[in-house]
């Protein structure tokens, strides 16, 4: 039972990211606008690695790429390498301050924005570099609450 | 876990493949549309209700000196209408002096755009009109300014809608000025497009009013679709590189126009 106890918290979260993912938002904003789902992800992996690994990285991608239209697998790949980079330190992430989490996300929406970069030009598909570091700040100013109420859910499951 | 993360960097390697080289997914994702639509509806939220607060904020003052401006703007353009209306006649008329053939009429249906996709490299809109309004798939859409995009699937209340900026939309135009004709392709820029395929000795100046040429039977001919931003060579390339302007404000109009095609004197859709 108490496994499952994050499994509501978790769901809603998906669903709340998929909503805010979706407000229709004008031109050139939308390219400023956090990946919400990418967040969520690395919030339930960072603090719960062993009940949220890879396979929630992958149904999360699968996600993004429906909701994205995506060509189907392709943020399966981007959040699955995302999801290994965060399992791998997360020992050492959970002793960060909140500060140096957010440097932390800061720096994998970058590595998440340069793979997307990567695979849109192996696809022969436009690739816009110079909206990355202002989405890179916006995710991390996202981030603080979102860091917030996962790391309350942690302390209640230790 | 590495080889879990193996396992599951073969499986998006798969499905990448099977997706780009199958039509497997396709009917899967148009089911898919009919969850994310009302999720769409929920997100429209805010936007509404900053237009209700918008709506009842506003002052009577206002709204009397918004309306009185419409007024004039609307005198202003049944003023040009009527000009308008002589020269249909008048091209008419010459059309048939010249046994041409006579030109399709067009009827509109406005709507409403109800969500964005949020892939900023996926240039596609969703309306609140569907099946039950007659729309069909390869209609032409337009706004206030000039061409928006087409239809591309359609469901019982909604439509999505392909923008001629996204990457895998391309319009036959003609330059208005001479009746040149290419294709002009979107690059997944709201505010560029790429006029392909033509040739340095053609004559096209920056500035040059582009219009659909109707070739292909999708779009009606003579809407406008953008101008001539920028003309340049590379060394050594076989055609021009030509950036164009979409006239449409494809990244900010909320309401649209479906235009549905009629034959001469059949007004059935008309003032729809």
């Amino acid at each position: 039972m108490k496994k499952n106890s994050t499994a509501q918290p978790v769901l809603a979260m998906l669903l709340g990211a998929i909503i805010l993912q979706l407000i229709p938002v004008s031109g050139e904003w939308l390219a400023w606008k956090p990946n919400f789902l990418l967040l969520v992800m690395i919030a339930w992996v960072l603090y719960f690695p062993d009940r949220y690994g890879i396979e929630f990285s992958v149904v999360v991608g699968i996600c993004a790429d429906l909701l994205f239209s995506s060509t189907l697998g392709y943020h399966v790949l981007i959040f699955t390498i995302c999801g290994l980079i965060v399992i791998f330190f997360h020992r050492v992430i959970a002793y960060l301050h909140m500060g140096h989490r957010v440097v932390l996300v800061f720096l994998l929406v970058i590595v998440v924005e340069l793979l997307k970069a990567m695979m849109n030009s192996l696809g022969d598909i436009p690739v816009f570099l110079k909206h990355i570091p202002y989405l890179a700040v916006i995710s991390s100013l996202f981030w603080v609450p979102l860091d917030k109420v996962v790391n309350r859910f942690y302390l209640r499951h230790k | 876990m590495v080889r879990k993360a193996f396992f599951a960097v073969l499986l998006a390697t798969l499905l990448i493949t099977l997706d780009i080289y199958t039509p497997w997914f396709e009917s899967f994702r148009g089911h898919l549309s009919k969850v994310t639509v009302p999720l769409q509806l929920i997100s429209n939220f805010p936007n509404r209700i900053g237009a209700w607060v918008d709506l009842n904020t506003t002052s009577r003052t206002m709204l009397e000196q918004k309306n009185a401006s419409l007024e004039n703007e609307r005198l202003i353009l049944l003023g040009k209408l009527q000009r308008k209306a002589e020269l249909a006649a008048e091209n008419l008329r010459l059309r048939q002096l010249l046994n041409a053939s006579e030109l399709l009429m067009d009827s509109v249906l406005v709507t409403e755009v109800i969500g964005i996709s949020p892939n900023p490299l996926n240039h596609r809109v969703t309306i609140d009109r569907g099946a039950d309004d007659a729309v069909y798939v390869g209609q032409p859409v337009l706004d206030a300014e000039g061409l928006m995009g087409q239809i591309t699937h359609v469901y019982k209340n909604y439509s999505q809608v392909l923008l001629i900026t996204d990457l895998n939309h391309a319009l036959p135009v003609q330059v208005l000025r001479n009746g040149l004709r290419s294709i002009v392709e979107g690059t997944s820029d709201y505010h560029e497009m790429r006029l392909r395929f033509v040739s340095p000795t053609v004559d096209i100046a920056e500035g040059d009013q582009l219009v659909s040429s109707g070739l292909g039977g999708r779009f009606p001919v003579g809407y406008p679709v953008g101008t001539v931003a920028e003309i340049s060579q590379r060394p050594g390339e076989k055609f021009m590189d030509i950036k164009v302007i979409p006239l449409a404000k494809l990244d900010r109009s909320k309401h649209l126009l479906l235009v549905f095609r009629l034959q001469d004197g059949d007004q059935s859709r008309g003032g729809k």
